[in-house]
């Protein structure tokens, strides 16, 4: 399908991911072993074709730059087409970056313009989901809508989700803006939308000249009646993170085979950046259960209900339980994590013993030794 | 187009059809074959290449090249898409005098001399892809020029037992090569051949051609090639290699090189930053370890399910383990399954294979006679069948 293009927004203005965002943006964020979330969007759009790929990132994208450099990886380093990362912008009449998403895709109208495609799919980056975007545009097409949102249905398990009211058809007819966690499943907005290029550009346009600048509330919330705005539902799992609670349990439910099976292979393989790593060796002392483990790890300690990055050591009498363990994180001897986020580069050194809470896990920063 | 001289230009013989591998190079070339989980045998040379700074390479290819030319593509897993070199993959090719396979070694280098000959290089070295080692091939350069040689030769010192299966090359005090012996009885020393060589491309090219001249010739660089160099009074040197060397051109020699892997007294240390080995990615999500499963002094990859029991094996990408299931002492190829309670032990198991419910298959033998049991791709091993030790089922 060569008549889309995609918008993605590397960093959610609101975020509260907090430790975990200071050095990068949301796309950049690892999950699940060995993946940005950014990997999730970008391998969706190429699996469906897609490949003019504009990329706004707000502040600390370098680390997203290095993930992606050149596109290759996604098979995106393309003569015509490809990525365009655009840096923070900020126009000449104000003095900070772009408040909100209407006021981010002004400032690139040009690019969207010159764009050959008729379409386009404006997508947030905080989203792990395996989606088939021929199915969105078929659909799309199908229903006549305006505006295609895409929607998954869960608990709002975090403040901010967009819950969608709709008819029998799934036409939507309403949505509010959740501002407390219920334990009632609802359709949440997944942030994904799919519409005309014509149509985006004059409704930016539209909105930023009144002053706009949230795409679900200028757009999405005001414009329901205007505009026939349609739902569809993710068939397989889909989820969104926007602080380090949703992080640790999205992240936790990578343990079930049925939510890896939706997310790794339901459309299409989820590709990221190679790093060359060799196979994970166990040694004698190992005891892994439960776990999620990329490659490149040594271990020979206890690992279980856990997830370990790429080269993370685990040395003998050493125990990771319910943790995650970002890249290059090394347990020395008779340590041992419970309930704790480790950023990329953490050393624990001998006899601790760090622990968070199943509601709170205890989240320590890129390059800290302890 | 734009060719600059290169001062040393690759040249990898990867058409031998490794017949001694059974079913395990049926459909693909041998240096296409799974090595170390995530490995194929050819990563090993190109990535030698490269880390040696060599980045012009032809892969010479015959014998079942599909998987092998889609493996190597452009060839940048290995840093070798170069707008000036890289990867080629050279097959024969017909000519205006007629076409013909590649005869012999030799040979295959002969007619590719116009490949050669468009990077001008000073020095040609010769590859072979079978074999597992990490060498840094700008080391052995360094002597063949400091040596003013026309011919310098990798030799890795072997017992007195194992010589009379190798290339021996018998040399005076100061490396020189006197004498060339092609798997001699009584050998006189232990300078084994690896199958390496670096040419000065001028002497090299001058005997290609003669060597095709000579009808009688079976156009080998260890039959043909060497022996006339030193018949002629040419410079040869031997270059000792210390380090990490292995054959994989037999079952128990591709089982025992695996093995190594998991021995860190075997001196083959995949880990080492310094001399990475590449390899084309499969886009696999981290392996999945289960409650039920344990996993021993082994080697798991990206794609894997493991809810068995796992000893002293090397497991390949995207590797389903099911659950009572025991593996021991195995190299399980990529791709395979295996279904709940299959017992698996000295075995191979080909990309691909299906092995049934409460299957056995292999049994525990002897490390001085290895009786390695081959499950050949895609082969499927029924439910409770039986498999001995050492069989092979295609």
């Amino acid at each position: 399908m060569n008549n889309i293009m995609s918008i993605i927004f590397a960093s959610d203005n609101e975020s509260k991911l907090n430790e975990l965002t200071l050095h990068r943006t949301t796309a950049s964020l690892p999950v699940g072993g060995r993946y940005r979330f950014i990997d999730f969007t970008l391998s969706n759009l190429v699996n469906s074709q897609i490949t003019t790929i504009g990329i706004i990132t707000k502040s600390n994208y370098s680390s997203l730059m290095d993930h992606i450099r050149m596109g290759r990886d996604w098979d995106l380093n393309r003569k015509n087409s490809g990525i365009t990362v655009f840096p923070p912008y900020a126009s000449n009449t104000s003095r900070s970056v772009s408040k909100g998403k209407i006021e981010a895709m002004y400032g690139i109208l040009d690019y969207i313009e010159k764009a050959t495609e008729d379409y386009v799919i404006v997508t947030n980056s905080n989203i792990a989901a395996n989606i088939d975007f021929d199915d969105v545009y078929n659909k799309h097409i199908e229903t006549g809508a305006d505006i295609t949102m895409l929607s998954y249905f869960d608990k709002p398990t975090s403040s901010r989700r967009v819950i969608i009211e709709s008819d029998e058809s799934g036409r939507v007819t309403g949505s509010r803006i959740t501002q407390n966690i219920s334990d009632k499943t609802e359709e949440i907005g997944l942030n994904i939308y799919l519409l005309k290029k014509s149509l985006l550009m004059d409704l930016v346009t539209s909105c930023y000249e009144r002053g706009g600048v949230d795409f679900e509330k200028s757009i999405i919330q005001q414009k329901v009646d205007e505009l026939h705005i349609h739902t569809y539902k993710v068939p397989g799992h889909a989820a969104m993170i926007d602080d380090i609670k949703t992080y640790f349990e999205e992240s936790m439910r990578l343990l079930d085979k049925d939510v890896r099976n939706d997310l790794f292979y339901a459309c299409g393989k989820i590709f990221t950046k190679v790093k060359d790593s060799v196979p994970t060796i166990y040694r004698n002392k190992a005891k892994v259960k439960n776990s999620l483990i990329a490659d490149g790890c040594d271990i020979n300690g206890v690992v279980e209900n856990s997830i370990l990055f790429r080269g993370v050591k685990v040395e003998e009498g050493s125990c990771i339980t319910n943790s995650i363990v970002m890249e290059n994180g090394h347990v020395y001897p008779n340590s041992s994590l419970d309930y704790v986020i480790t950023d990329k580069n953490v050393t624990i050194t001998e006899d601790k013993k760090i622990s968070g809470f199943e509601t709170y896990p205890l989240v320590i920063v890129k390059n800290k030794t302890i | 187009m734009f060719t600059s001289n290169k001062e040393c230009v690759a040249m990898l013989l990867a058409g031998g059809q490794g017949t001694r591998l059974y079913s395990l190079t049926r459909d693909l070339a041998k240096p296409a074959v799974s090595f170390g989980g995530k490995y194929r045998i050819i990563d090993f040379p190109l990535s030698n290449c490269i880390n040696s700074n060599i980045d012009t390479i032809g892969v010479l290819t015959q014998y079942q090249p599909f998987y092998l030319n889609q493996y190597i593509g452009n060839g940048q897993p290995w840093d070798l898409d170069r707008l000036n070199g890289g990867v080629f993959v050279l097959p024969p090719y017909m000519k205006n005098k007629g076409s013909d396979w590649y005869k012999g070694t030799a040979n295959a280098i002969y007619q590719n001399i116009q490949f050669v000959d468009r990077f001008n290089p000073q020095y040609v070295l010769i590859l072979s892809g079978d074999h597992i080692y990490k060498m840094d091939y700008s080391k052995m350069l360094d002597y063949h020029k400091e040596k003013g040689a026309d011919c310098t030769i990798a030799v890795i010192n072997v017992t007195k037992e194992e010589a009379s299966r190798f290339g021996i090359m018998n040399t005076n005090p100061d490396n020189s090569v006197y004498e060339f012996e092609e798997k001699p009885k009584n050998p006189k020393s232990t300078n084994a051949s690896m199958g390496i060589y670096i040419f000065t491309w001028e002497k090299l090219r001058k005997y290609l051609i003669e060597d095709e001249e000579d009808k009688t010739s079976s156009n080998d660089f260890g039959k043909n090639i060497i022996p006339n160099m030193l018949n002629d009074g040419q410079k040869l040197f031997a270059y000792s290699f210390e380090g990490y060397w292995k054959d994989v051109g037999t079952i128990s020699s591709l089982w025992e090189a695996n093995m190594d892997l998991l021995d860190e007294n075997s001196g083959m240390n995949l880990s080492d930053t310094g001399w990475k080995i590449y390899a084309r990615n499969t886009a696999e999500p981290p392996h999945y370890v289960a409650d039920d499963a344990t996993i021993e002094n082994s080697l798991v990859t990206e794609g894997c399910e493991v809810n068995g029991v796992v000893r002293n094996s090397v497991i390949s990408s995207g590797v389903k383990i099911g659950k009572n299931v025991v593996i021991e002492d195995c190299n399980i190829m990529p791709n395979v399954v295996i279904e709940d309670g299959a017992e698996i032990r000295y075995t191979i198991v080909g990309p691909n294979a299906h092995i049934g419910k409460n299957a056995k298959v292999g049994g525990v033998c002897n490390k001085d006679n290895l009786k390695i049991a081959v499950i050949g791709p895609n082969a499927v091993v029924a439910e409770d069948q039986v498999v001995p030790m050492g069989e092979m089922v295609d």
